[in-house]
């Protein structure tokens, strides 16, 4: 049973496992499937990482043309995800804080956490540190859209929000609110 | 309530910085729009010109001009805009600077009511009647301590030889007492030939300093200890 790994389009190295046609398949043995899961948790995370990708919904494993068309189907064995399994292996990654229910109080979509909150808060005050920004006062779009691309291009408001929310606590943000939006200051870190 | 003390308060003008840079970026976005439209139009021109309709190529490359003057305008608006930002942003650091400066100012009155002149004065010439009054001491003592230093030396000289003939080897020894001749005219002193017990009786020094301490040597009843003066 030679398995190999598959370089996709996109540049992403997929695992030999990826090229087995069991591994699309919901296994029923506890084990095998716990196993399975994490596999599939892994992937999904590194994928994202690659690509810089922070949402993954029940509805990609039912409609093709979507980002996660590289990994969620296998077009070479003739096998995808079904949406029941995609669903268990998100509510699973939930579980395990790799992931949160983003609207909450739905289960058919989630912000992916291939960096913590926390991690996204640190790589958020170095950014605005070393672009010399301190003590500046930033809107939201500036932070995800700057016309330097940072390590937060891209970053979703939810999830930015979250990272403020955790420099404030270390009184190293604050958030500003008005009518027409939100922004967002900072601060060298206070003597800790 | 406890975030608001550890950074400063929000002020109406960072509100109002705020709002001016939400703007920007309104603007930008409509500026990626305008973009996005400009693109599309030439895409459809191009296919219109595909199929032959010359007619509506026209009409969508007009469309596409009057959206490009569009972002020229809006281009426009953006640097003035963001002219206004920068020089909010300057004035601020501009502030801060004379808060600085008004501070340092401050500090340094402070430490000049601490040292007025007067004061100064008073303190350098106290300072040069003590190093006066010290010159005269020194030159007192030295005059009393001459012919004395002078005694001590030849004494010390003398332990010191009668040390060093009990160790060294003879024909060092007869070069130290050679020396030792040399300087010392009055003081007839056998030369000591060889490593032994020394012949020559040790004088007690008539002087307020006690020589180089050398108890194997002296006889007991030299050994009248004066107190060293410290």
């Amino acid at each position: 049973m030679a398995r190999s790994t598959h370089t996709t389009p996109s540049g992403f190295l997929l695992p030999s496992i990826h090229s087995a046609e069991p591994f699309f398949t919901q296994q029923p043995n506890p084990t095998t499937q716990s196993k399975q899961t994490e596999t599939w948790s892994r992937l999904i995370l590194s994928y994202a990482r690659h690509r810089n990708l922070f949402f993954v919904r029940v509805e990609d494993a039912e409609t093709a043309g979507g980002e996660w068309d590289e990994i969620l189907r296998n077009e070479r064995i003739k096998r995808k995800v079904m949406p029941p399994h995609l669903s268990h292996i998100l509510s699973e990654m939930v579980a395990k804080n790799q992931a949160a229910y983003e609207p909450p109080k739905q289960t058919r979509s989630v912000l992916l956490y291939w960096r913590l909150p926390e991690e996204w808060a640190e790589v958020l005050h170095q950014w605005v540190t070393s672009t010399g920004q301190l003590t500046t006062i930033l809107t939201f779009y500036e932070i995800t859209d700057p016309p330097v691309p940072s390590p937060l291009s891209g970053i979703p408001a939810v999830l930015l929000r979250k990272a403020i929310a955790i420099l404030g606590k270390t009184g190293r943000a604050q958030i500003i609110s008005i009518a027409d939006g939100e922004g967002a200051r900072f601060f060298a870190a206070t003597g800790k | 309530m406890g975030a608001s003390q550890s950074t400063p308060k929000v002020t109406a003008q960072d509100r109002a910085i705020l709002d001016l840079k939400l703007q920007r970026d309104k603007l930008k976005q409509y500026q990626k729009k305008i973009q996005q439209v400009l693109d599309r139009e030439k895409e459809i021109a191009r296919q219109h010109l595909a199929v032959g309709d010359k007619q509506r190529a026209l009409i969508a490359l007009r469309r596409r001009k009057y959206q490009e003057s569009l972002l020229v305008k809006t281009d426009g608006q953006l640097e003035s805009l963001e002219q206004l930002v920068s020089t909010i942003e300057f004035s601020l650091i501009e502030v801060s600077v004379l808060h600085g400066l008004k501070q340092g100012n401050e500090v340094l009155k402070e430490i000049h009511k601490e040292m007025n002149a007067e004061s100064v004065e008073k303190l350098l010439e106290e300072t040069a009647e003590a190093r006066e009054y010290q010159r005269e001491i020194d030159e007192m003592l030295s005059n009393n301590l001459t012919v004395e230093e002078e005694e001590a030396v030849e004494a010390e000289l003398k332990a010191l030889q009668a040390e060093s003939v009990s160790e060294s080897p003879p024909a060092i020894a007869h070069i130290i007492n050679v020396r030792v001749q040399a300087t010392e005219r009055e003081a007839e002193q056998a030369p000591v030939e060889l490593p032994s017990a020394p012949v020559n009786v040790p004088v007690a020094p008539e002087v307020y300093a006690e020589p180089i301490p050398n108890t194997h040597e002296e006889e007991p009843e030299q050994r009248e200890r004066v107190p060293v003066m410290a």
